[in-house]
């Protein structure tokens, strides 16, 4: 036997035994929490319903994609907050749209993450009212929906 | 004899292909100078108020390079100039690639447009930028400094 004594033993499975306990319970909080962020995030939109939006004039779209590809073709009315810059358009951003606005975001298409990102980042500066369309610009452009640029 | 007209054919070869590429890519970039300066802005090297400047220095500068290499004027200042801004443009690239950045490279727009081939920056454009640098060194080293109606007065 080693000459660890048994109090000590004792003491070393009661904390074993006690983490073991808890430690299944924070990660169920954990995945509820995680569960609760990608629910917010990922509140997401198909063409017919960003499309209904966009016919309602009630949000505001924001193209999440590099502003030199923005400046060749948007979808009509969207603005430009990128993924890459994001911290040096968001102050003008800011400045134009009320933090209670309905947020539309997008980039090319579904596989595009830049448009959950900025979603997110949006969020985490206050906009609580941030939807992403995962179709994209590539879907909007097939169903000849209306583009500037 | 010989090896003097084959170095004096390769210079001129070299700077009329060069200087017509050159002429060509600043041109295209003249024309539409924000989207040329939206493409530096994703480099995020260059300070914001700076980029319309930056964006038409570098586009005069590859056009009139271009021009002066294509009609032997200055050649050897010309191609040197061009030399460094190969070399900003290699740095540039490697830079936001080792940071794990995409976007276009800004290069030369004609060619994805013409050839279908692909702008983003990446080994491709550094290894054409790379070639560029060495096919304009031998009109910096060996290419003639002269004004060519200087030549007229003697």
């Amino acid at each position: 036997m080693s000459g660890k004594p048994l109090p000590g033993k004792l003491f070393a499975a009661l904390v074993v035994l006690l983490l073991s306990s808890i430690s299944p319970s924070l990660s169920q909080l954990h995945a509820a929490e995680s569960v609760a962020l990608v629910k917010e995030v990922s509140a997401e939109l198909d063409l017919a319903a960003t499309k209904a939006i966009f016919d309602s004039h009630s949000a505001c779209f924001v193209d999440a994609r590099s502003e030199y590809v923005y400046y060749k073709s948007h979808i009509k009315g969207a603005i430009s907050l990128s993924d890459s810059r994001f911290d040096e358009q968001f102050p003008d951003f800011k400045q134009k749209k009320a933090i209670e606005t309905l947020i539309v975001v997008y980039c090319t298409e579904s596989s595009c993450g830049k448009a959950r990102r900025v979603a997110r980042k949006l969020m985490k500066n206050g906009y609580r009212n941030v939807r992403v369309y995962t179709g994209g610009l590539i879907e909007w452009a097939h169903a000849g929906f209306p583009m500037e640029g | 004899m010989t090896r003097i007209g084959f170095q004096s054919a390769l210079i001129t070869t070299l700077r009329l292909l060069l200087g017509a590429f050159f002429i060509m890519s600043g041109f295209e970039k003249l024309l539409d100078l924000k989207f040329f300066g939206l493409i530096i802005a994703e480099y995020q090297i260059v300070p914001s108020f700076l980029i319309p400047a930056v964006a038409l220095l570098f586009s005069l500068c590859e056009l009139l390079c271009g021009t002066m290499l294509l009609i032997n004027l200055f050649s050897r200042f010309s191609s040197s100039v061009m030399l460094c801004m190969m070399v900003i443009f290699i740095a540039a690239m490697i830079n936001n690639v080792m940071r794990g950045l995409e976007h276009d490279c800004g290069c030369l727009k004609f060619l994805s447009q013409w050839y279908g081939l692909k702008e983003e920056i990446g080994i491709v454009p550094i290894v054409r930028d790379i070639l560029f640098f060495i096919l304009l060194l031998p009109i910096a080293l060996l290419g003639s400094n002269r004004i060519p109606w200087k030549k007229d007065q003697k």
